[in-house]
C-alpha cells in the first residue's frame, strides 16, 4: 500500500479555505455588508461542509471535455440536418418558450451566484457559489449555441434576451429571477438552489430532456445531459445551505420557513409554463404534468420534507393546493396562449384528436369535463372561419405575473380565483392566497412590479396597437399566430411531403 | 464468485459479488459511499481505482465520467463491477476511532441462558481457546441451524471480556431465529458465529459528553459501551437513557444503579412507557425520547448521541435531538430491524447521509 495520504476533504480544505482572512483596515461588516441584514445568524462559518470538492484546475478539465462532446453532437446534428428528424415542427414552440423563458434564468442565476461568490463571509461558501456562477453561464451559452441551429430554419428564435425583458408572458420568469436577485444572499440561494434547483428541478428537466428525446431533438438531449452532470453539485449546495442555516442558530428557523413557503410558491407558479409545455407543446409527451408532479413533488419532495421536519420545518404553505391544481393548470395556461396566439413569440395550435385522447386518459377527472369542450368549440370556430384571438389584454397577478386564469380547483373549478388587498390607498390583485401572502409580507417590493399589461396601457411599450407592441418586442408577424398556415408549417410540409399535424375538421 | 474491495481512506474491506455494483455492496455492508442518482448520470459516486480492474459499466454517462477520467482510472461505483480484487479511494471521512478489526469465524459453547425479562433472554457463549476482539457497540452474526441467513446480535458485555460473549435476545412473534433461541437452545450446545461487524462504536478521540439511548434488547450495545467507558476510567459526562414498557422489562436496572453510585460522571435515567406500569414505579414515565427531553430541558447541544433499538424509537430520538440542537454528525445509531420493519422503511431523501 502507498503511504497514508490526506483524504479528499482535507486536501480540498487546504486548497480552498484560508484563502480569506479577517480584515483589519476595514471592518468585516463593511467588507461583507449583505450577509447579516436578513437576520440569518451564522456563529461559525468554519462549520460549512463543502457540498462538493472540485478544484478550479479539475473544473476546467471537466467542463472542457463536456464542451467538446456537446459541440461534436451539435455539429453533427447541423451537418445531418437534424431538424428534419423532429417529430413535428410544432414541437419547436416548446424550444422557443425554453430559449426565451428558461435560458435567461440561467444567466440571471449566473449573476446571482457571482454576487454571492463575492459577498458570503465564509470562504467555503464563496468558492461553491463561484463555481456555480460559472456553471450557470456555461448552461446559458450551451443552450444558446445548441438552439441557434434551429434559428437558421425556424421563426421566433432570434432575440431571446431582448424579449425576456419585454414580452408579457416572459415577465413571469423575469419577475421570478429578479425577485431572488434583489433579495439578500441567503434568500437568493434558498430560492434558486433549494426551491428551484432542488425541489422543483426534476419537474423542469424531465419534461425537457425526455421530451426532447421523445421528439427526435438529440441536440437538446445532449445539452440536457451536459447540464445535468452539473446539477448534482447545485442540488447538494441547495441542501447544504439549508442545513447550515438551520444548524447554525435556532433563530434562523422561522426565516427559512418563510422563504420556503414563498419560493416554493414562486417557483411553482413559474412552472405553470412548463406544465403547459409538457402536456400541449410537445408532440409526443413522455409523461403528463400530473404524473411528473406526483412523482417528483408529492413523492420525492414529500420524503425530503419528511426529513426536514426533524429540524422543525413543515411542508411549504399551499402545497395541497398545488397538488389539487395539477389536474388543471396545463389546460388553463394553454387556453390563455391559444386565445392570445397573435401575441406569442411561438406558434399556438389546438390539440389534435390524438392529443385530446391522450389528455382524456391522463386527466380522467378534468379534461373531458372542463377543457375538451373549450378546445372543440375553438376548433369548430376555426373550421367555420369565425375564430378570433382575444382583443383585450388579461389582468395579471401582481406577484407571479401570470394572467388571472387559475381557478378555485378545490371548490369550483369554473370560478376564477381572485384575491385582492389594499396598500397605500391602491388595490392589488392576485391569482392565489400564496401570491397575496408574498405581497403582504413585503408590499413595498411588489408595488414596484413591472406588469406588462399596465405598461402597455400606460404607453410604455411601443404604442397603443398590437402590431406596435409586437414590433417593440421584436416579434415579426411570422413569429406569432397559429402554427397551421405559418412559415414553419409550410417549410415542414415542404421538407417532409407529409404533415403529422392533423388539421381540425 | 465474489471479490474483495478495500475502500480507502477507511481501510474497510467489503465483499462484492460478480454482477453486483460496488455501491450496492458497500451500502448493504454498512459502508456509506457518496451517491445521488444511482444510475450513472450525476457523477456523485465517482472514486479512484488504486489497484485492480473494474468494468466501468455502460450506464456511466460520458458526461458524468469523462474520457480522461476513465484513462486516469476513475469509475462510478453505482455502475462499476469489479473484475478482480480492488483498492478504491472514495470521498469519505476517515474514522479515527474505527479499529477496523477483521471479521473472523468462531465457535461458541452456551454456558448460561438467563431470563432477563419475560421476553428477553441473555445467552452467554464461551469461545474456547480463542478471543473475540471487537469494539463496544459491534455485533456478531450467529448461524442458527436450519436457517439460511445468519442473525445479527450485538455483544452486550464489555469488550474487555473476550471469551464469554453475551447476547440479549428478545422474542419476536413469528421470528424464526429468536423463537429457536428461546425454545430450542440449551446450555452445552455449540453455535457458529462470525464477528465483529458494524460501524456503531465509541468516538472517544474528542471529549464531548455522551448520551446513550437503549430501547428493549437494544440496551445490549449501550451497555457494552458504557461499561467500556467506565472501565477505562474515562471521566467525561455519560448519560444512559433506558426505555422499557414496564418494570419487568427494565433489565440490568440494579447494575446501572450500582455504576451510578460508583461513578460521579455517570447518570442513569430509565423511563417506562406503559401501558401496564407497576404501581411501585416512581421513576420517569413516557417514551424514552420524551423522558430524555424532559431530563435535559430540551437542550443537547455539545453532546454526542448513541442510539440503539427499534426503528420507531430511533426515529423519535433523532427528531427530538435535532430540535434540541444536536445534529447528524454527532449522532450514531444501530437500528434493530425485524423483517417487518425493513419492509416498512419509507422513501428517503438525500438530505442526511447516515440517518
Amino acid at each position: 500500500m502507498p503511504s497514508k495520504k490526506l483524504n479528499l476533504r482535507k486536501r480540498y480544505e487546504l486548497l480552498t479555505r484560508g484563502m480569506g482572512w479577517e480584515t483589519t483596515h476595514q471592518k468585516m461588516d463593511d467588507v461583507f455588508p449583505y450577509d447579516t441584514f436578513e437576520g440569518i445568524k451564522i456563529t461559525d462559518w468554519d462549520k460549512w461542509e463543502d457540498p462538493f470538492r472540485l478544484t478550479m484546475d479539475a473544473y476546467w478539465k471537466f467542463q472542457a471535455e463536456k464542451e467538446r462532446k456537446l459541440y461534436a453532437v451539435i455539429d453533427s446534428f447541423a451537418q445531418n440536418n437534424g431538424q428534419t428528424n423532429l417529430a413535428d415542427a410544432s414541437y419547436l414552440s416548446a424550444i422557443k418558450l425554453f430559449i426565451t423563458g428558461v435560458t435567461p434564468i440561467e444567466y440571471a442565476a449566473h449573476r446571482g451566484f457571482a454576487h454571492l461568490g463575492r459577498h458570503f463571509r465564509g470562504d467555503g461558501a464563496r468558492i461553491a457559489c463561484q463555481m456555480q456562477a460559472i456553471d450557470e453561464l456555461r448552461h446559458q451559452q450551451t443552450q444558446v449555441h445548441t438552439i441557434s441551429h434551429y434559428n437558421k430554419h425556424f421563426d421566433g428564435l432570434h432575440d431571446p434576451f431582448h424579449q425576456f425583458d419585454r414580452v408579457w408572458y416572459l415577465s413571469v420568469p423575469k419577475a421570478f429571477s429578479e425577485d431572488a436577485l434583489s433579495a439578500g444572499p441567503f434568500e437568493f440561494i434558498t430560492s434558486i438552489s433549494f426551491a428551484f434547483e432542488y425541489v422543483l428541478t426534476n419537474l423542469l428537466f424531465v419534461p425537457f430532456m425526455s421530451g426532447a428525446a421523445y421528439n427526435g431533438d438529440m441536440a437538446t438531449v445532449t445539452f440536457g445531459f451536459s447540464a445535468q452532470s452539473d446539477e448534482s453539485r447545485h442540488m447538494t449546495l441547495g441542501l447544504e445551505i439549508i442545513k447550515f442555516m438551520l444548524e447554525q442558530h435556532e433563530d434562523n428557523l422561522p426565516i427559512v420557513q418563510r422563504w420556503m413557503d414563498k419560493h416554493f410558491w414562486r417557483a411553482y407558479r413559474l412552472l405553470a409554463l412548463v406544465a403547459t409545455m409538457q402536456d400541449y407543446m410537445l408532440t409526443n409527451s413522455p409523461m403528463s404534468w400530473k404524473e411528473a408532479w406526483d412523482v417528483y413533488f408529492v413523492e420525492n419532495g414529500g420524503a425530503l420534507f419528511e426529513d426536514l421536519s426533524r429540524y422543525g420545518l413543515r411542508m411549504p404553505k399551499y402545497h395541497e393546493l398545488a397538488t389539487a391544481e395539477a389536474d388543471h393548470i396545463s389546460h388553463q395556461v394553454w387556453s390563455v396562449f391559444c386565445s392570445l396566439g397573435n401575441a406569442t413569440g411561438f406558434h399556438t395550435f389546438l390539440p389534435t384528436e390524438e392529443k385530446m385522447a391522450w389528455l382524456s386518459e391522463k386527466y380522467p377527472d378534468t379534461f373531458d369535463k372542463y377543457y375538451r369542450p373549450r378546445f372543440e368549440y375553438w376548433a369548430k370556430q376555426q373550421a367555420e372561419g369565425t375564430f378570433e384571438f382575444q382583443k383585450g389584454l388579461p389582468q395579471l397577478c401582481q406577484v407571479c405575473q401570470v394572467p388571472m386564469v387559475f381557478t378555485e380547483v378545490q371548490t369550483d373549478p369554473m370560478q376564477i380565483s381572485y384575491r385582492v388587498t389594499e396598500h397605500g390607498g391602491d388595490k392589488y390583485h392576485f391569482c392565489s392566497d400564496g401570491c397575496k401572502d408574498i405581497f403582504e409580507y413585503e408590499p413595498e417590493k411588489y408595488v414596484q412590479a413591472w406588469l406588462p399589461v399596465h405598461q402597455i396601457y400606460q404607453g410604455n411599450c411601443g404604442g397603443a396597437t398590437i402590431p406596435e407592441v409586437l414590433e417593440w418586442y421584436k416579434f415579426s408577424p411570422d413569429d406569432t399566430g397559429d402554427y397551421i398556415g405559418s412559415r414553419d408549417h409550410a417549410r415542414w410540409q415542404e421538407w417532409k411531403g407529409t404533415d403529422a399535424m392533423v388539421k381540425q375538421a | 464468485m465474489s471479490y474483495e474491495v478495500t475502500i480507502e481512506p477507511l481501510g474497510v474491506t467489503i465483499e462484492v459479488e460478480e454482477d453486483q455494483n460496488i455501491l450496492d455492496a458497500a451500502l448493504r455492508q454498512g459502508v456509506y459511499l457518496p451517491h445521488a442518482c444511482g444510475h450513472g448520470l450525476c457523477g456523485t459516486c465517482k472514486v479512484d481505482v488504486l489497484e485492480g480492474d473494474v468494468e466501468i459499466g455502460d450506464e456511466a454517462s460520458p458526461f458524468a465520467l469523462l474520457d480522461f477520467e476513465r484513462d486516469e482510472g476513475k469509475c462510478l461505483t453505482c455502475c462499476a463491477k469489479p473484475e478482480s480484487d480492488l483498492v478504491i479511494e472514495a470521498d469519505v471521512e476517515e474514522e479515527p476511532d474505527a479499529a477496523n478489526i477483521p471479521v473472523r469465524d468462531f465457535t461458541g459453547k452456551v454456558v448460561k441462558i438467563e431470563k432477563l425479562t419475560p421476553r428477553i433472554v441473555g445467552v452467554f457463549l464461551e469461545i474456547e481457546g480463542d478471543e473475540v476482539e471487537f469494539q463496544a457497540g459491534q455485533y456478531a452474526n450467529l448461524h442458527i441451524p436450519g436457517l439460511d441467513t445468519p442473525r445479527p446480535f450485538s455483544m452486550a458485555q464489555s469488550p474487555n471480556e473476550k471469551t464469554i460473549l453475551e447476547f440479549d435476545v428478545a422474542l419476536i412473534p413469528g421470528g424464526e431465529g429468536t423463537t429457536w433461541i428461546h425454545n430450542e437452545l440449551k446450555v452445552g450446545d455449540t453455535l457458529e458465529l462470525s464477528a465483529p461487524y458494524g460501524h456503531f462504536f465509541l468516538r472517544t478521540s474528542d471529549d464531548k459528553p455522551m448520551a446513550f439511548f437503549g430501547g428493549g434488547s437494544g440496551l445490549a450495545s449501550p451497555k457494552s459501551m458504557v461499561l467500556d467507558l467506565l472501565e477505562s476510567g474515562d471521566t467525561r459526562e455519560v448519560i444512559l437513557y433506558q426505555g422499557a414498557r414496564n418494570l419487568e422489562e427494565l433489565y440490568y436496572k440494579d447494575l446501572f444503579e450500582e455504576l451510578e453510585a460508583k461513578h460521579d460522571n455517570f447518570t442513569y435515567v430509565p423511563g417506562l412507557s406503559g401501558p401496564d406500569i407497576e404501581p411501585e414505579w416512581e421513576g420517569a414515565t413516557g417514551y424514552i425520547h420524551e423522558v430524555a427531553k424532559e431530563h435535559m430541558k430540551g437542550k443537547f447541544e455539545g453532546y454526542r448521541a448513541y442510539m440503539c433499538g427499534p426503528p420507531m424509537m430511533i426515529d423519535a430520538c433523532i427528531t427530538m435531538l435535532m430540535r434540541a440542537r444536536l445534529f447528524e454528525k454527532d449522532m450514531f445509531m444501530e437500528k434493530f430491524f425485524s423483517a417487518a420493519d425493513a419492509e416498512a422503511e419509507s422513501k428517503k431523501s438525500p438530505l442526511f447521509r447516515n440517518i
